[in-house]
């Protein structure tokens, strides 16, 4: 079975991710929020991010761009674990 | 209780807003502190207040919108984040003690400070400020309207001089935001100081400042902020760079209810109608035999204030009578407001202040009248 990735948009304050995510509602790109795995917070990360499926990271890319919104980083990690989560909020 | 020291505080809040307080009481955990539903339900609530505020206040954008507990905090932030010893600083005898104190601390650090003077009307000379310009002049601080009188300052004159000069534009609103429009773009405000607990309707322990986009400004404080755990310094990022600590999410709930309250009701209406009130009040007064009545009542923009003495009456003996025979609740002393009852020659007095609200009625203002009537005699 293929690993599955999640991809998880970073910022540096819970302000940005809130702009971003209103920004991404606005264009129906599904995300929902999620804490951000320490393992790729770095040092300037805040706590929550936006999980994206991989399917929807260009269009979250481009979406970021017509809106000049902020973030820190952007980055994939394996799911470790198998939730039922197919939703997005 | 009639209560006309709206001036303090609106004790009469519009009933959204006190529901929206409870709910977020029940509801809310702690905005940026983790991701689970409450903290969430909390995070949304303050960017939602944010977003709403900028919009408001013409902010860039809600990054730009920073919360604290009051104008003071925002005026004491502003102040000592941008003022540094050798500068020099134009502010004005309107002033309320929420600027004064902390130009007169960052005075003892080596800031000098030109207090742009009021007449007897507690008018100032707006060719003063340009005067008052110097080589080291960083920053014009100033009221937007004072306490005391209710005079309002020009401020597209002053933000005129500030601009021209390079000048950082620094505003307290205390006594204007939420009944005039303030455009901080347009006025050229570097940093506009609020209040959520007056004409904006909001809980007391809400404010706020809106701060130009890039303007960087030294904290008054640091701690935690729920991001970058792991730096020792305080995120540099706005606003959490200068929102250290857990902010009042129940009391911004309210105020986000409040900002919908005066949307929908409509700032100008509000605005007529508390304008309406003080006329009513000024022209039941104004013939009252040894009444003296401070500020320009004259000024067709003014804030919903009428301050009085009657005769040589100890102000706060007036205000106790008014308080204990006729119900009606009002602020004697010295509001805070040492330069301008300096300037009006009220220092030994004081004064008596009436401010309105729009929830205020008609009857209560001509009991007011009829109380200060009976109290001279008249």
């Amino acid at each position: 079975m293929a690993e599955r990735l999640n991809y998880y948009i970073l910022f540096a304050t819970y302000t940005q991710g809130m702009a971003l995510k209103d920004h991404l509602r606005s264009a129906g790109i599904p995300c929902r929020i999620s804490p951000a795995p320490r393992s790729i917070q770095g040092e300037l990360g805040c706590g929550m991010s936006l999980l994206l499926e991989e399917e929807h990271i260009e269009a979250a890319k481009q979406c970021i761009r017509e809106n000049h919104a902020e973030y820190y980083d952007i980055q994939a990690l394996p799911c470790q674990i198998n939730a039922k989560r197919g939703r997005f909020c | 209780m009639i209560y006309l020291d709206n001036a303090a505080t609106t004790l009469v809040k519009p009933p959204e807003v006190i529901e929206a307080v409870v709910t977020a009481m029940k509801t809310l955990g702690n905005a940026g502190r983790g991701v689970n539903d409450a903290s969430l339900d909390a995070a949304r609530t303050i960017y939602g207040t944010r977003v709403k505020l900028a919009e408001f206040f013409h902010a860039e954008n809600p990054r730009n919108v920073v919360f604290t507990c009051n104008s003071t905090e925002s005026l004491n932030i502003a102040i000592k984040g941008l003022i540094d010893p050798g500068d020099h600083v134009i502010s004005t005898e309107l002033e309320h003690n929420s600027v004064l104190r902390p130009l007169y601390e960052m005075q003892e650090k080596g800031a000098e400070v030109t207090f742009v003077k009021a007449d007897r009307r507690g008018c100032v000379q707006y060719e003063n400020f340009e005067a008052a310009v110097k080589e080291n002049t960083k920053a014009i601080v100033c009221t937007h309207a004072s306490n005391l009188t209710g005079n309002m300052l020009d401020l597209k004159k002053i933000g005129a001089v500030a601009k021209a000069h390079g000048l950082l534009f620094i505003v307290d609103a205390s006594q204007t935001a939420g009944v005039f429009p303030i455009d901080v773009q347009e006025l050229g405000i570097d940093v506009l100081c609020f209040t959520g607990h007056k004409s904006m309707l909001g809980p007391q322990g809400t404010g706020g400042m809106i701060v130009r986009d890039g303007l960087v400004i030294r904290p008054l404080k640091s701690g935690g902020s729920g991001v970058q755990t792991y730096s020792k310094t305080h995120p540099k990022e706005m606003p959490t760079a200068l929102e250290a600590g857990t902010l009042n999410g129940h009391g911004i709930a309210g105020l986000n209810a409040a900002v919908d309250y005066i949307n929908r009701e409509g700032m100008d209406n509000i605005r007529e109608r508390e304008m309406m009130l003080m006329r009513r009040f000024y022209e039941g007064i104004k013939d009252i035999p040894n009444i003296h009545i401070y500020g320009d009542m004259e000024a067709e923009a003014r804030s919903p204030i009428v301050s009085i003495n009657l005769g040589e009456y100890d102000s706060s003996e007036v205000s106790d009578e008014l308080h204990m025979s006729y119900g009606i609740s009002t602020r004697s002393g010295a509001h805070c407001a040492p330069l301008m009852h300096g300037a009006l020659g009220t220092v030994s007095q004081g004064a008596v202040r009436f401010s309105f609200s729009h929830f205020n009625t008609e009857e209560e203002i001509d009991t007011a009248i009829a109380a200060l009537r009976e109290l001279t005699d008249a």
